[in-house]
Protein backbone atom coordinates (compact mmCIF):
# COMPACT_ATOMS: atom_id res chain seq x y z
CA UNK A 1 0.00 0.00 0.00
CA UNK A 2 1.68 3.10 -0.52
CA UNK A 3 1.68 6.16 1.28
CA UNK A 4 -1.54 8.99 0.66
CA UNK A 5 -1.27 12.48 1.45
CA UNK A 6 -3.55 15.53 0.86
CA UNK A 7 -2.40 17.89 -1.40
CA UNK A 8 -4.70 20.96 -1.07
CA UNK A 9 -7.85 20.78 0.45
CA UNK A 10 -11.15 24.08 0.69
CA UNK A 11 -14.58 24.51 1.29
CA UNK A 12 -16.88 26.79 0.85
CA UNK A 13 -18.90 28.77 3.42
CA UNK A 14 -21.48 26.72 5.08
CA UNK A 15 -25.47 27.61 5.57
CA UNK A 16 -27.75 28.91 3.64
CA UNK A 17 -26.77 29.36 0.09
CA UNK A 18 -28.34 30.69 -2.94
CA UNK A 19 -26.24 29.01 -5.12
CA UNK A 20 -26.75 25.83 -7.18
CA UNK A 21 -25.44 22.57 -5.59
CA UNK A 22 -23.39 22.47 -8.56
CA UNK A 23 -21.58 25.67 -7.71
CA UNK A 24 -21.46 24.91 -4.71
CA UNK A 25 -19.22 21.96 -5.49
CA UNK A 26 -17.26 24.25 -7.96
CA UNK A 27 -16.46 26.41 -5.58
CA UNK A 28 -14.75 23.34 -3.10
CA UNK A 29 -13.60 21.40 -5.78
CA UNK A 30 -11.86 24.15 -7.69
CA UNK A 31 -10.41 25.89 -4.50
CA UNK A 32 -9.06 22.43 -3.56
CA UNK A 33 -7.45 22.25 -7.08
CA UNK A 34 -6.15 25.76 -6.78
CA UNK A 35 -4.39 24.85 -3.35
CA UNK A 36 -2.97 21.66 -4.47
CA UNK A 37 -1.35 23.46 -7.51
CA UNK A 38 -3.34 20.97 -9.93
CA UNK A 39 -5.78 21.92 -12.76
CA UNK A 40 -7.04 18.67 -13.46
CA UNK A 41 -6.98 15.43 -11.34
CA UNK A 42 -6.60 11.75 -12.74
CA UNK A 43 -10.09 10.75 -10.94
CA UNK A 44 -12.91 12.64 -9.33
CA UNK A 45 -14.90 11.22 -6.40
CA UNK A 46 -18.07 12.60 -5.75
CA UNK A 47 -20.40 12.52 -2.51
CA UNK A 48 -23.95 13.63 -2.14
CA UNK A 49 -26.59 11.90 -0.29
CA UNK A 50 -29.65 12.52 -1.87
CA UNK A 51 -29.31 14.86 -5.07
CA UNK A 52 -32.38 13.11 -7.08
CA UNK A 53 -34.72 14.45 -4.12
CA UNK A 54 -32.82 17.38 -2.76
CA UNK A 55 -32.47 18.88 -6.44
CA UNK A 56 -34.18 16.51 -8.88
CA UNK A 57 -30.77 15.59 -10.76
CA UNK A 58 -29.26 12.04 -10.80
CA UNK A 59 -26.08 10.57 -12.52
CA UNK A 60 -24.56 13.13 -10.04
CA UNK A 61 -20.71 11.92 -10.95
CA UNK A 62 -21.21 13.18 -14.29
CA UNK A 63 -23.42 15.45 -13.95
CA UNK A 64 -20.72 17.48 -11.06
CA UNK A 65 -17.60 16.05 -13.18
CA UNK A 66 -19.08 17.39 -16.27
CA UNK A 67 -19.80 21.20 -14.59
CA UNK A 68 -15.96 21.53 -12.83
CA UNK A 69 -14.92 21.10 -16.36
CA UNK A 70 -13.89 17.36 -15.53
CA UNK A 71 -16.06 15.98 -18.35
CA UNK A 72 -12.72 13.32 -19.69
CA UNK A 73 -12.09 12.75 -15.85
CA UNK A 74 -13.46 9.21 -14.22
CA UNK A 75 -15.45 9.99 -11.86
CA UNK A 76 -17.69 7.51 -9.45
CA UNK A 77 -20.34 8.37 -7.26
CA UNK A 78 -20.38 7.26 -3.23
CA UNK A 79 -22.90 7.27 -0.68
CA UNK A 80 -23.40 6.07 2.72
CA UNK A 81 -25.97 8.15 4.15
CA UNK A 82 -24.65 11.46 6.28
CA UNK A 83 -21.21 9.98 6.36
CA UNK A 84 -21.05 10.12 2.37
CA UNK A 85 -18.10 12.30 2.31
CA UNK A 86 -16.00 10.38 4.48
CA UNK A 87 -16.67 7.41 2.33
CA UNK A 88 -15.62 9.22 -0.69
CA UNK A 89 -12.58 10.20 1.10
CA UNK A 90 -12.00 6.49 1.22
CA UNK A 91 -12.79 5.67 -2.25
CA UNK A 92 -10.26 8.29 -3.27
CA UNK A 93 -7.74 7.27 -0.89
CA UNK A 94 -8.12 3.40 -1.51
CA UNK A 95 -7.51 4.39 -5.52
CA UNK A 96 -4.04 6.50 -4.19
CA UNK A 97 -3.21 3.27 -1.84
CA UNK A 98 -3.53 0.83 -4.71
CA UNK A 99 -1.09 3.02 -6.72
CA UNK A 100 -4.17 2.73 -9.78
CA UNK A 101 -4.21 6.69 -9.91
CA UNK A 102 -1.60 9.20 -9.01
CA UNK A 103 -3.94 11.93 -7.72
CA UNK A 104 -7.95 12.19 -7.03
CA UNK A 105 -10.21 15.01 -6.89
CA UNK A 106 -12.67 14.09 -3.63
CA UNK A 107 -15.74 16.62 -3.85
CA UNK A 108 -18.84 16.40 -1.56
CA UNK A 109 -21.47 18.66 -1.30
CA UNK A 110 -25.57 18.67 0.39
CA UNK A 111 -28.36 21.39 -0.71
CA UNK A 112 -31.14 21.48 1.43
CA UNK A 113 -32.35 25.17 2.77
CA UNK A 114 -34.52 25.47 -0.09
CA UNK A 115 -37.17 23.38 0.84
CA UNK A 116 -38.91 23.86 3.88
CA UNK A 117 -38.31 21.57 7.26
CA UNK A 118 -40.69 18.76 7.37
CA UNK A 119 -39.72 18.24 3.50
CA UNK A 120 -35.83 17.72 4.44
CA UNK A 121 -36.75 15.49 7.47
CA UNK A 122 -38.83 13.14 5.69
CA UNK A 123 -35.73 13.00 3.00
CA UNK A 124 -33.21 12.89 6.05
CA UNK A 125 -35.43 9.66 7.13
CA UNK A 126 -35.35 7.55 4.23
CA UNK A 127 -32.41 6.28 5.74
CA UNK A 128 -34.20 5.18 8.82
CA UNK A 129 -35.50 1.18 8.81
CA UNK A 130 -38.88 1.71 7.47
CA UNK A 131 -40.55 -0.49 9.80
CA UNK A 132 -39.36 2.08 12.25
CA UNK A 133 -40.12 5.11 10.26
CA UNK A 134 -43.49 3.54 9.77
CA UNK A 135 -43.69 4.41 13.19
CA UNK A 136 -43.49 8.38 12.99
CA UNK A 137 -39.56 7.63 13.72
CA UNK A 138 -37.05 10.63 12.30
CA UNK A 139 -33.34 11.13 13.46
CA UNK A 140 -34.39 13.07 16.04
CA UNK A 141 -36.79 10.60 17.42
CA UNK A 142 -33.74 8.04 16.91
CA UNK A 143 -31.79 10.51 18.65
CA UNK A 144 -33.57 11.19 21.63
CA UNK A 145 -34.37 7.41 22.48
CA UNK A 146 -30.44 6.86 22.38
CA UNK A 147 -30.08 10.25 24.89
CA UNK A 148 -32.76 9.12 27.17
CA UNK A 149 -30.61 5.85 27.59
CA UNK A 150 -27.31 7.70 27.91
CA UNK A 151 -28.89 9.95 30.38
CA UNK A 152 -29.69 6.66 32.60
CA UNK A 153 -26.27 6.60 33.15
CA UNK A 154 -24.30 8.33 35.92
CA UNK A 155 -22.29 11.30 34.58
CA UNK A 156 -24.45 12.24 32.00
CA UNK A 157 -27.06 14.89 32.66
CA UNK A 158 -28.49 18.42 31.31
CA UNK A 159 -25.60 20.19 31.72
CA UNK A 160 -23.32 17.61 29.89
CA UNK A 161 -24.90 17.78 27.23
CA UNK A 162 -25.61 21.59 26.66
CA UNK A 163 -22.00 22.61 27.24
CA UNK A 164 -21.41 20.57 24.02
CA UNK A 165 -23.50 22.78 21.82
CA UNK A 166 -22.28 25.62 24.34
CA UNK A 167 -18.55 24.66 23.27
CA UNK A 168 -18.77 24.21 19.52
CA UNK A 169 -20.63 27.42 19.41
CA UNK A 170 -18.24 29.33 20.71
CA UNK A 171 -15.75 27.80 18.47
CA UNK A 172 -17.64 28.74 15.88
CA UNK A 173 -17.57 32.21 16.47
CA UNK A 174 -13.60 32.09 14.99
CA UNK A 175 -14.97 30.22 12.04
CA UNK A 176 -15.81 32.18 9.00
CA UNK A 177 -17.17 28.98 7.11
CA UNK A 178 -19.19 28.55 9.96
CA UNK A 179 -23.37 28.83 9.46
CA UNK A 180 -23.92 29.77 13.15
CA UNK A 181 -21.39 32.81 14.36
CA UNK A 182 -23.33 33.09 17.30
CA UNK A 183 -22.42 31.96 21.41
CA UNK A 184 -25.27 30.09 23.70
CA UNK A 185 -25.57 29.66 27.24
CA UNK A 186 -26.43 26.85 28.94
CA UNK A 187 -29.61 28.15 30.27
CA UNK A 188 -30.30 29.14 26.31
CA UNK A 189 -29.77 25.17 25.89
CA UNK A 190 -31.64 24.18 28.32
CA UNK A 191 -34.64 26.28 27.57
CA UNK A 192 -35.09 25.68 24.02
CA UNK A 193 -38.01 24.16 22.29
CA UNK A 194 -38.52 20.10 23.00
CA UNK A 195 -38.20 18.36 20.11
CA UNK A 196 -37.49 14.27 20.43
CA UNK A 197 -37.70 14.63 24.23
CA UNK A 198 -34.83 14.52 25.62
CA UNK A 199 -33.48 16.65 22.83
CA UNK A 200 -34.39 20.22 22.60
CA UNK A 201 -33.77 22.57 19.66
CA UNK A 202 -30.06 23.68 20.10
CA UNK A 203 -29.22 19.98 21.05
CA UNK A 204 -29.61 19.61 17.12
CA UNK A 205 -27.36 20.35 14.43
CA UNK A 206 -28.86 23.07 11.71
CA UNK A 207 -30.31 21.93 8.14
CA UNK A 208 -27.29 23.86 5.58
CA UNK A 209 -25.87 24.49 2.41
CA UNK A 210 -22.19 23.63 1.28
CA UNK A 211 -19.60 21.89 0.04
CA UNK A 212 -16.14 20.64 0.47
CA UNK A 213 -13.17 19.15 -1.34
CA UNK A 214 -9.83 17.82 -0.96
CA UNK A 215 -6.72 16.72 -3.34
CA UNK A 216 -5.08 13.20 -2.76
CA UNK A 217 -1.77 12.15 -4.29
CA UNK A 218 1.35 9.76 -3.75
CA UNK A 219 3.59 12.38 -3.71
CA UNK A 220 4.79 13.41 -0.37
CA UNK A 221 2.61 16.86 0.63
CA UNK A 222 2.23 18.45 3.92
CA UNK A 223 -0.09 16.29 5.36
CA UNK A 224 -0.28 12.22 5.55
CA UNK A 225 -3.31 9.93 5.49
CA UNK A 226 -2.45 7.79 8.50
CA UNK A 227 -5.06 5.83 8.72
CA UNK A 228 -8.83 5.09 7.67
CA UNK A 229 -11.47 2.92 9.24
CA UNK A 230 -15.31 1.88 8.45
CA UNK A 231 -17.46 -0.05 11.24
CA UNK A 232 -21.37 -0.49 10.61
CA UNK A 233 -24.30 -1.88 12.02
CA UNK A 234 -27.88 -2.47 12.04
CA UNK A 235 -30.15 -0.19 10.14
CA UNK A 236 -32.55 -1.12 12.77
CA UNK A 237 -32.31 0.62 16.23
CA UNK A 238 -34.07 -2.30 17.60
CA UNK A 239 -32.18 -4.71 16.42
CA UNK A 240 -28.90 -3.22 18.43
CA UNK A 241 -28.87 -4.16 22.64
CA UNK A 242 -26.51 -1.12 23.92
CA UNK A 243 -27.54 2.40 23.17
CA UNK A 244 -24.90 3.88 25.18
CA UNK A 245 -22.59 3.85 22.28
CA UNK A 246 -22.27 3.12 18.69
CA UNK A 247 -20.36 -0.30 17.83
CA UNK A 248 -19.68 0.98 14.04
CA UNK A 249 -17.55 3.48 15.68
CA UNK A 250 -15.89 1.11 17.73
CA UNK A 251 -14.85 -0.93 14.91
CA UNK A 252 -14.33 2.39 12.88
CA UNK A 253 -11.82 3.45 15.47
CA UNK A 254 -10.04 -0.01 16.06
CA UNK A 255 -9.39 -0.36 11.74
CA UNK A 256 -8.24 3.29 11.69
CA UNK A 257 -5.74 3.04 14.21
CA UNK A 258 -4.71 -0.27 13.03
CA UNK A 259 -3.81 1.43 10.60
CA UNK A 260 -1.67 3.83 11.53
CA UNK A 261 -0.45 2.07 13.88
CA UNK A 262 -0.69 4.03 16.97
CA UNK A 263 -3.52 4.47 19.59
CA UNK A 264 -6.11 7.29 20.22
CA UNK A 265 -3.24 8.57 23.09
CA UNK A 266 -1.55 10.50 19.65
CA UNK A 267 -4.76 12.19 18.63
CA UNK A 268 -4.11 16.41 19.29
CA UNK A 269 -7.47 17.77 17.63
CA UNK A 270 -10.45 15.85 16.66
CA UNK A 271 -13.62 16.37 14.40
CA UNK A 272 -16.67 14.58 15.75
CA UNK A 273 -20.11 13.98 14.12
CA UNK A 274 -22.51 15.67 17.08
CA UNK A 275 -25.52 15.79 14.76
CA UNK A 276 -26.73 15.82 18.27
CA UNK A 277 -24.90 17.42 20.91
CA UNK A 278 -25.10 13.86 23.14
CA UNK A 279 -23.78 12.03 20.25
CA UNK A 280 -20.32 14.16 21.09
CA UNK A 281 -20.24 12.50 24.19
CA UNK A 282 -21.02 9.00 23.29
CA UNK A 283 -18.77 9.21 20.64
CA UNK A 284 -15.42 10.70 22.66
CA UNK A 285 -15.88 7.43 24.41
CA UNK A 286 -16.30 5.06 21.52
CA UNK A 287 -13.24 6.57 20.01
CA UNK A 288 -11.24 5.69 23.00
CA UNK A 289 -10.20 9.77 23.52
CA UNK A 290 -11.76 9.40 27.07
CA UNK A 291 -12.09 6.85 29.64
CA UNK A 292 -15.18 5.02 29.61
CA UNK A 293 -18.15 7.15 31.58
CA UNK A 294 -15.74 10.09 31.70
CA UNK A 295 -16.95 12.21 28.67
CA UNK A 296 -19.45 14.03 30.65
CA UNK A 297 -16.77 15.50 33.27
CA UNK A 298 -14.24 16.11 30.69
CA UNK A 299 -16.69 18.05 28.48
CA UNK A 300 -17.84 20.24 31.79
CA UNK A 301 -13.99 20.64 33.53
CA UNK A 302 -12.86 21.93 29.68
CA UNK A 303 -10.87 19.57 28.44
CA UNK A 304 -12.46 19.55 25.20
CA UNK A 305 -12.39 23.26 24.89
CA UNK A 306 -10.10 24.51 22.69
CA UNK A 307 -7.43 25.31 24.82
CA UNK A 308 -8.46 21.79 26.47
CA UNK A 309 -6.02 18.90 26.63
CA UNK A 310 -8.00 17.55 23.42
CA UNK A 311 -9.75 20.12 21.46
CA UNK A 312 -12.78 19.09 20.07
CA UNK A 313 -14.47 20.40 17.22
CA UNK A 314 -12.45 23.66 17.12
CA UNK A 315 -14.68 24.48 13.82
CA UNK A 316 -17.84 24.40 15.74
CA UNK A 317 -18.81 21.00 14.81
CA UNK A 318 -21.78 19.32 12.74
CA UNK A 319 -23.56 21.65 15.71
CA UNK A 320 -22.29 25.19 15.01
CA UNK A 321 -20.54 24.75 11.50
CA UNK A 322 -23.74 23.39 10.35
CA UNK A 323 -24.38 19.85 8.42
CA UNK A 324 -25.01 19.29 5.04
CA UNK A 325 -24.56 15.99 4.82
CA UNK A 326 -22.55 14.67 2.11
CA UNK A 327 -19.92 17.54 2.75
CA UNK A 328 -19.16 17.42 6.04
CA UNK A 329 -17.55 14.13 6.50
CA UNK A 330 -15.13 15.82 4.24
CA UNK A 331 -15.78 19.42 6.07
CA UNK A 332 -14.21 17.72 9.24
CA UNK A 333 -11.33 16.57 7.00
CA UNK A 334 -10.78 19.87 5.37
CA UNK A 335 -10.65 21.47 9.16
CA UNK A 336 -8.00 18.66 9.83
CA UNK A 337 -5.99 19.87 7.31
CA UNK A 338 -6.06 23.26 7.89
CA UNK A 339 -5.27 22.92 11.81
CA UNK A 340 -2.19 20.53 10.56
CA UNK A 341 -1.28 23.34 8.52
CA UNK A 342 -1.40 26.11 10.73
CA UNK A 343 -3.87 27.55 8.36
CA UNK A 344 -6.78 27.77 10.94
CA UNK A 345 -6.28 31.43 11.75
CA UNK A 346 -7.93 32.52 14.88
CA UNK A 347 -9.27 29.12 15.85
CA UNK A 348 -5.91 27.63 15.58
CA UNK A 349 -4.60 24.98 17.96
CA UNK A 350 -1.35 23.25 18.13
CA UNK A 351 -1.56 19.36 16.93
CA UNK A 352 0.50 17.43 14.86
CA UNK A 353 -2.36 14.24 14.67
CA UNK A 354 -5.90 15.18 14.12
CA UNK A 355 -9.36 12.73 13.90
CA UNK A 356 -12.55 12.91 11.82
CA UNK A 357 -15.46 10.90 12.74
CA UNK A 358 -18.32 10.81 10.54
CA UNK A 359 -21.80 9.03 11.45
CA UNK A 360 -23.89 7.47 9.01
CA UNK A 361 -27.50 6.93 9.25
CA UNK A 362 -28.39 6.05 12.77
CA UNK A 363 -24.87 5.39 13.43
CA UNK A 364 -24.97 2.75 10.73
CA UNK A 365 -21.98 3.34 8.69
CA UNK A 366 -19.32 5.12 10.26
CA UNK A 367 -16.05 6.37 9.36
CA UNK A 368 -12.95 7.21 11.13
CA UNK A 369 -9.94 8.91 9.32
CA UNK A 370 -6.66 9.96 11.35
CA UNK A 371 -4.27 12.50 9.06
CA UNK A 372 -1.10 13.77 10.35
CA UNK A 373 1.21 17.06 9.56
CA UNK A 374 4.32 16.27 8.54
CA UNK B 1 -54.77 -9.98 27.95
CA UNK B 2 -51.72 -10.80 27.12
CA UNK B 3 -51.50 -10.35 22.99
CA UNK B 4 -48.93 -12.38 20.51
CA UNK B 5 -46.39 -10.79 18.40
CA UNK B 6 -45.07 -12.33 15.68
CA UNK B 7 -41.18 -12.47 15.57
CA UNK B 8 -38.09 -14.66 14.09
CA UNK B 9 -34.92 -16.08 15.62
CA UNK B 10 -32.24 -16.60 14.11
CA UNK B 11 -30.81 -20.39 13.76
CA UNK B 12 -27.24 -19.20 13.40
CA UNK B 13 -27.01 -16.81 17.04
CA UNK B 14 -30.56 -17.40 18.73
CA UNK B 15 -31.12 -13.44 18.19
CA UNK B 16 -35.10 -12.78 18.34
CA UNK B 17 -36.43 -9.86 16.01
CA UNK B 18 -40.12 -8.36 15.74
CA UNK B 19 -41.40 -8.24 13.49
CA UNK B 20 -40.27 -11.00 12.08
CA UNK B 21 -37.19 -10.97 9.07
CA UNK B 22 -36.17 -12.78 6.49
CA UNK B 23 -32.65 -13.12 7.24
CA UNK B 24 -30.85 -12.71 10.30
CA UNK B 25 -29.19 -8.87 10.21
CA UNK B 26 -26.02 -10.15 11.78
CA UNK B 27 -26.35 -13.12 9.41
CA UNK B 28 -27.07 -14.55 5.97
CA UNK B 29 -29.11 -17.09 7.08
CA UNK B 30 -33.48 -17.96 7.01
CA UNK B 31 -34.89 -17.06 10.37
CA UNK B 32 -37.44 -19.33 11.75
CA UNK B 33 -40.64 -17.83 12.91
CA UNK B 34 -41.36 -17.24 16.39
CA UNK B 35 -44.45 -16.16 18.72
CA UNK B 36 -43.50 -13.30 21.44
CA UNK B 37 -46.01 -12.69 23.98
CA UNK B 38 -46.90 -8.77 24.30
CA UNK B 39 -45.76 -7.60 27.43
CA UNK B 40 -42.02 -6.49 28.26
CA UNK B 41 -39.72 -3.62 29.96
CA UNK B 42 -39.30 0.27 28.28
CA UNK B 43 -35.50 0.72 27.35
CA UNK B 44 -36.27 3.98 25.90
CA UNK B 45 -38.87 6.39 25.12
CA UNK B 46 -39.18 9.98 23.55
CA UNK B 47 -42.23 12.02 22.27
CA UNK B 48 -41.98 14.51 19.29
CA UNK B 49 -43.20 17.40 19.03
CA UNK B 50 -43.27 18.00 15.43
CA UNK B 51 -43.90 14.49 13.94
CA UNK B 52 -43.60 13.45 9.87
CA UNK B 53 -46.72 14.08 8.03
CA UNK B 54 -49.62 11.94 8.98
CA UNK B 55 -48.76 11.71 12.67
CA UNK B 56 -50.47 13.55 15.47
CA UNK B 57 -48.46 16.17 18.09
CA UNK B 58 -46.99 15.02 20.74
CA UNK B 59 -45.98 11.58 19.27
CA UNK B 60 -45.19 9.19 21.83
CA UNK B 61 -42.53 6.59 20.55
CA UNK B 62 -41.26 3.52 22.84
CA UNK B 63 -38.77 0.78 21.98
CA UNK B 64 -39.62 -2.43 24.04
CA UNK B 65 -37.98 -5.43 25.26
CA UNK B 66 -40.20 -8.35 24.78
CA UNK B 67 -40.46 -11.06 27.35
CA UNK B 68 -39.10 -13.20 24.40
CA UNK B 69 -35.95 -10.78 23.94
CA UNK B 70 -37.07 -8.80 20.77
CA UNK B 71 -36.77 -5.23 21.15
CA UNK B 72 -39.98 -3.68 19.82
CA UNK B 73 -40.63 -0.43 18.65
CA UNK B 74 -44.37 0.84 19.26
CA UNK B 75 -46.86 3.85 20.65
CA UNK B 76 -48.35 4.91 23.32
CA UNK B 77 -51.15 7.08 24.44
CA UNK B 78 -48.75 8.99 27.39
CA UNK B 79 -45.43 8.65 28.68
CA UNK B 80 -46.74 10.13 32.75
CA UNK B 81 -45.07 7.88 35.43
CA UNK B 82 -43.42 6.40 32.43
CA UNK B 83 -39.63 5.07 33.00
CA UNK B 84 -36.78 3.00 31.96
CA UNK B 85 -37.57 -0.43 33.00
CA UNK B 86 -41.01 -0.08 33.81
CA UNK B 87 -43.29 -2.73 32.68
CA UNK B 88 -45.47 -2.78 29.99
CA UNK B 89 -48.10 -4.51 27.71
CA UNK B 90 -48.51 -4.12 23.80
CA UNK B 91 -51.35 -4.30 21.71
CA UNK B 92 -52.47 -3.88 18.36
CA UNK B 93 -55.06 -1.27 17.20
CA UNK B 94 -55.66 -1.51 13.55
CA UNK B 95 -52.42 -2.94 12.55
CA UNK B 96 -50.55 -0.75 14.94
CA UNK B 97 -48.95 -1.16 18.40
CA UNK B 98 -49.28 0.40 21.31
CA UNK B 99 -47.84 0.26 24.55
CA UNK B 100 -49.65 0.92 28.04
CA UNK B 101 -48.80 0.23 31.69
CA UNK B 102 -49.02 -3.46 32.48
CA UNK B 103 -52.10 -4.39 34.94
CA UNK B 104 -52.03 -6.68 37.79
CA UNK B 105 -53.72 -9.52 37.01
CA UNK B 106 -51.59 -9.50 33.15
CA UNK B 107 -48.36 -9.60 35.11
CA UNK B 108 -49.57 -12.32 37.54
CA UNK B 109 -50.54 -14.46 34.48
CA UNK B 110 -47.02 -13.89 32.89
CA UNK B 111 -45.52 -14.90 35.79
CA UNK B 112 -47.39 -17.90 36.12
CA UNK B 113 -46.69 -18.75 31.94
CA UNK B 114 -43.16 -18.62 32.82
CA UNK B 115 -42.38 -19.56 36.19
CA UNK B 116 -41.67 -23.39 36.82
CA UNK B 117 -43.09 -24.78 39.87
CA UNK B 118 -45.80 -23.88 41.72
CA UNK B 119 -43.74 -21.94 44.58
CA UNK B 120 -41.81 -20.37 42.37
CA UNK B 121 -45.00 -18.93 40.43
CA UNK B 122 -46.17 -17.51 43.89
CA UNK B 123 -43.09 -16.28 44.55
CA UNK B 124 -43.17 -14.71 41.29
CA UNK B 125 -46.37 -13.13 40.95
CA UNK B 126 -45.74 -11.64 45.04
CA UNK B 127 -42.68 -9.98 43.30
CA UNK B 128 -44.30 -8.25 40.59
CA UNK B 129 -46.79 -6.63 43.46
CA UNK B 130 -44.09 -5.40 45.45
CA UNK B 131 -42.45 -3.75 42.74
CA UNK B 132 -44.92 -2.63 41.27
CA UNK B 133 -46.63 -1.13 44.55
CA UNK B 134 -42.99 0.28 45.69
CA UNK B 135 -42.82 1.82 41.91
CA UNK B 136 -46.22 3.55 42.39
CA UNK B 137 -44.78 4.67 45.64
CA UNK B 138 -41.83 6.08 44.27
CA UNK B 139 -43.84 7.96 41.60
CA UNK B 140 -45.78 9.50 44.34
CA UNK B 141 -42.75 10.60 46.08
CA UNK B 142 -40.74 12.09 42.95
Amino acid sequence: MLDVWVLGADMTRIGRRDESLQDLMAEAAHGALRAAGLEAPDALVVATMNPEEFVGDGNFASNVGTYLGLAGTPAIRVETATSSGAAAFYAGFAQVAAGLRRTVLVVGGEKMTHLDTPRVSELIGRSIDPYERSYGATMPALAGLVTRVLMARHGVGPREIAQVAVKNHANALDNPYAHFRRAVTVEEVLESRMVADPLRLLHCCPISDGAAAVVLTAERAAVRVAGVGQGSDTLALRHRDDLTGFAATRAAARAAFAMAGFGPERVEVAEIHDAFAPFELISLEDLGLVPPGKAGHATLDGETARDGRLPVNPSGGLKARGHPLAATGLAQIVECVWQLTGRAGPRQVDARVALAHSIGGLATNNWVTILEGA
Amino acid sequence: MIETIAGSRCPRCEAVVAPPERFCPRHPVEMTPVELPGAGEIVSFTTLYSPPAGFRSPLHIALVELEGGARFVCHGAETRGLRIGSRVAIEAVDDVYYFSHLGAIDRARLFWRRAGRAGDRAQAIVRSLTKRVWKGTQRGSS
